[in-house]
C-alpha cells in the first residue's frame, strides 16, 4: 500500500528530473522527454489503485488536518492525471509550432520546459483536490496558477499570445488577491483556518455571521475567476484564443475542475446561510444566459470553444447550487472527455489550415477519421443522445427538478437549443462544404490511438454510465 | 488605544486603494504593484487578526502569521513569472501601456 502524499511527491520529483534532463541532456531527442513523462504518470495513475488509506477527517491531526485522500480527492487526482497524459499526447504533435516560435541555434531549445512545467501543474491539481485547509487551498491554486502564467505566454514571440498570457497574468493575479482578503476574513471571524473547524465554528449561533459571509463572497469572487463564472469571464476568450492550443485544452479542463472541486468543499461550511444558495442560482443564470448567447456569432473555433466553456460552467454551476456533488463530478468526467477530443482535433488541424471554422470546410473528405471525433465531441458538447454528454446535463436537469430550481431548468433548456445551433455549424462545415485543399492529414499513432480512446469513452458512458456512478457513490 | 478596528480600516483602504490602482492605471507596471498592494492589505489584517485572537493561554493565534510568510512567497514567485512576462511584452512590443496591447478582439 502507498502512503497518498507520495504520489505528489512523486510527480514532484519527475517533474524536477525532466527539468534536469532538459538542461543538461542537450543531445536527446527532446520528444523522448515527453514519452518518458507519459509513461511515469500512467504509473502514477495506476498507483492511485493502491492507496492506504487516510485517517478519518474529523480526529485528524497534523498534516492530515489540511490534508485529505477522501474518495472525492482521489477520483480527481485520477481525472488530474489523465487531463495532464491526454494534454502532453497533445503537446507532442504542437510541437513544431513551439520550436518554430523559438529562434535559436540550438536544436529543440524549450521544447523540454514545455513538456515539464504540465507536471508541476498535474501536481497543483493534485494537492488542491486534497485541500482541506484555507492556507493549503491557497497555497496549491497558486502552484497551478504560476505554472499556467508560464504555460500560456510560452510561444513568446507570438504578438497574440503573449498578450493572452499578460490578461491572464493581471486577473489571475487579481483574483488570488481576491481570494486572500476573503480567507482573512472568514479567519477573523472563525479563528480557523481548516474547513471542518469552520464548519463547527460557523454553527455556533453566538458568532458574527456578516464578515464572514462578506469573507465567502469575496473568495467566490475568486473561484468564479478560475471556473470561469459569469461576470469573472472577461478574461476567457482572449486567453483561450492566444494561448498555444494544448494550454488552452489543459486550462479549460484541469483549471475548471480543480476550481469545482474546491468550490464544492468550500461552500460545504456555508450551506446553512441561505444567501449563499440565491447568489450560486444568479450566477448560474448569467453564466448560462452568457456563454450560450456570445457563443452564436463566433467564426473561431477556440473562440467558440472558449464561450462554450463558459457555457458549461453554467451547467455545472446548476449542479452546485442544487448541491448534488456526484451529478458534477459525472458532468467534468464527461467534459474533460468532449473537450479533449475537439482540442486534440484542433490542434492537427489548426497546423495544416488554421483555427477558424471554415478551415474545417471538407475535413470529412480530407480525414474521416479526425472530423468523426470533431462529430461526436460536438454532438457530446451540445448534448446530443447516446453520448456522455447527454448523461452529464441528464443528471444536472434532473437534480434541478428534484429541488425545485424552476428557472434554473427553463433557462438551462433553452440554452441547449442555443448550443445545437453553434456546435453543429462545426459539423456542418465538415461534412457539407467542399474542400479548399484535397490532400490528406496524416495522424500519429500514438494521437490516433488516444483520440480512439476518448471516442469510445464518450460513447460507451453515453450507453451504459452506471461505472462512473458506482466509482462516485463509493 | 489601537483597536482591531483601527487595523481593518486601514487594511480596507488599502485593499480599495489597491483596487482601484488596477482598475484606472494604465501601465502594467503600476498594476502589478497595485496587486502587490492588495495582497499586503490581506497580511496586514492576518496579522492584527492574529493579534488580537488571544487563545486562553494568553498566546496569540500564530497561524495567521504562518499563513502571512507563505502569502509573501507566493507574491515574490508570481512577481517573478509576471515581470518576465512583462519584459518578454516590452521587447516584443517596445511598450508597457494596456491600451496597447489589443490585437485579440471580438
Amino acid at each position: 500500500m502507498i502512503p497518498p502524499p507520495s504520489l505528489e511527491i512523486a510527480v514532484l520529483v519527475l517533474g524536477m528530473v525532466i527539468l534536469m534532463l532538459e538542461a543538461f541532456a542537450e543531445r536527446i531527442d527532446k520528444r523522448i522527454l515527453a514519452f518518458a513523462t507519459i509513461g511515469a504518470l500512467i504509473a502514477v495513475l495506476i498507483g492511485t489503485w493502491f492507496l492506504a488509506p487516510s485517517p478519518a477527517q474529523e480526529q485528524a491531526t497534523g498534516f492530515w488536518s489540511f490534508y485529505t485522500a477522501d474518495p472525492l480527492s482521489i477520483f480527481f487526482k485520477r481525472f488530474a492525471l489523465l487531463t495532464t497524459i491526454l494534454v502532453l499526447i497533445m503537446m507532442i504533435d504542437y510541437a513544431p509550432v513551439v520550436l518554430a516560435s523559438i529562434p535559436s541555434t540550438k536544436k529543440q531549445t524549450g521544447l523540454g520546459e514545455f513538456f515539464a512545467i504540465p507536471i508541476f501543474t498535474c501536481a497543483g491539481l493534485m494537492y488542491l483536490v486534497s485541500a482541506i485547509d484555507f492556507i493549503f487551498i491557497f497555497v496549491s491554486l497558486e502552484l497551478v496558477t504560476i505554472s499556467f502564467y508560464v504555460l500560456v505566454s510560452f510561444t513568446r514571440h507570438n504578438p497574440a499570445t503573449l498578450e493572452a498570457g499578460v490578461k491572464y497574468l493581471v486577473l489571475s493575479a487579481l483574483s488570488t488577491a481576491f481570494l486572500v482578503y476573503g480567507i482573512t476574513w472568514i479567519f477573523g471571524v472563525t479563528g480557523q483556518t481548516n474547513l471542518q473547524r469552520i464548519t463547527a465554528a460557523l454553527a455556533n449561533p453566538e458568532i458574527e455571521r456578516g464578515p464572514a459571509l462578506f469573507g465567502m463572497v469575496l473568495v467566490l469572487v475568486a473561484l468564479g475567476f478560475k471556473i470561469a463564472a459569469v461576470p469573472f469571464q472577461i478574461w476567457v476568450p482572449d486567453v483561450y484564443q492566444g494561448a498555444p492550443t494544448p494550454v488552452t485544452a489543459y486550462l479549460s479542463v484541469g483549471s475548471k475542475a480543480a476550481g469545482f472541486v474546491v468550490l464544492l468543499r468550500v461552500l460545504r461550511p456555508f450551506l446553512m446561510l441561505p444567501q449563499m444558495e440565491r447568489l450560486i442560482v444568479l450566477i448560474a443564470l448569467l453564466t448560462l444566459l452568457y456563454g450560450n448567447l456570445a457563443a452564436l456569432p463566433q467564426s473561431n473555433l477556440k473562440r467558440l470553444l472558449a464561450y462554450s466553456s463558459i457555457a458549461h460552467a453554467g451547467y455545472l454551476l446548476i449542479g452546485v447550487a442544487c448541491f448534488d456533488g456526484p451529478a458534477v463530478t459525472f458532468y467534468l468526467v464527461a467534459y474533460l472527455l468532449m473537450t479533449l477530443l475537439s482540442f486534440a482535433v484542433l490542434v492537427i488541424v489548426a497546423q495544416q489550415t488554421g483555427e477558424e471554422i471554415s478551415d474545417f470546410d471538407g475535413l470529412a473528405k480530407r480525414s474521416p477519421f479526425l472530423a468523426f471525433a470533431m462529430l461526436i465531441a460536438m454532438a457530446s458538447l451540445a448534448g446530443v443522445p447516446l453520448t456522455a454528454g447527454f448523461f452529464g446535463k441528464f443528471f444536472i436537469f434532473y437534480a434541478a427538478i428534484a429541488q425545485r430550481q424552476t428557472a434554473l431548468v427553463v433557462v438551462g433548456v433553452i440554452t441547449v437549443a442555443c448550443g445545437f445551433y453553434y456546435y453543429l455549424k462545426v459539423v456542418r462545415a465538415m461534412y457539407w462544404q467542399p474542400a479548399a485543399k484535397v490532400d490528406n492529414i496524416s495522424v500519429n499513432v500514438l494521437s490516433r490511438l488516444a483520440m480512439s480512446a476518448l471516442i469510445v469513452a464518450i460513447v460507451w458512458l453515453g450507453i451504459y454510465p452506471a461505472p462512473i456512478l458506482e466509482a462516485l457513490r463509493r | 488605544m489601537v483597536t482591531l478596528g483601527h487595523y481593518l480600516i486601514v487594511s480596507g483602504i488599502l485593499f480599495a486603494i489597491g483596487f482601484a490602482g488596477v482598475m484606472l492605471r494604465r501601465s502594467l507596471i503600476i498594476i502589478f504593484m497595485s496587486l502587490e498592494l492588495m495582497l499586503n492589505a490581506a497580511n496586514l489584517s492576518l496579522v492584527a487578526f492574529s493579534r488580537f485572537h488571544v487563545q486562553p493561554s494568553g498566546v496569540p493565534d500564530y497561524n495567521a502569521q504562518v499563513f502571512v510568510f507563505f502569502i509573501i512567497t507566493v507574491g515574490a514567485a508570481e512577481v517573478a513569472v509576471g515581470l518576465a512576462i512583462i519584459v518578454a511584452l516590452f521587447r516584443a512590443r517596445q511598450t508597457t501601456h494596456v491600451e496597447d496591447i489589443n490585437t485579440l478582439k471580438f
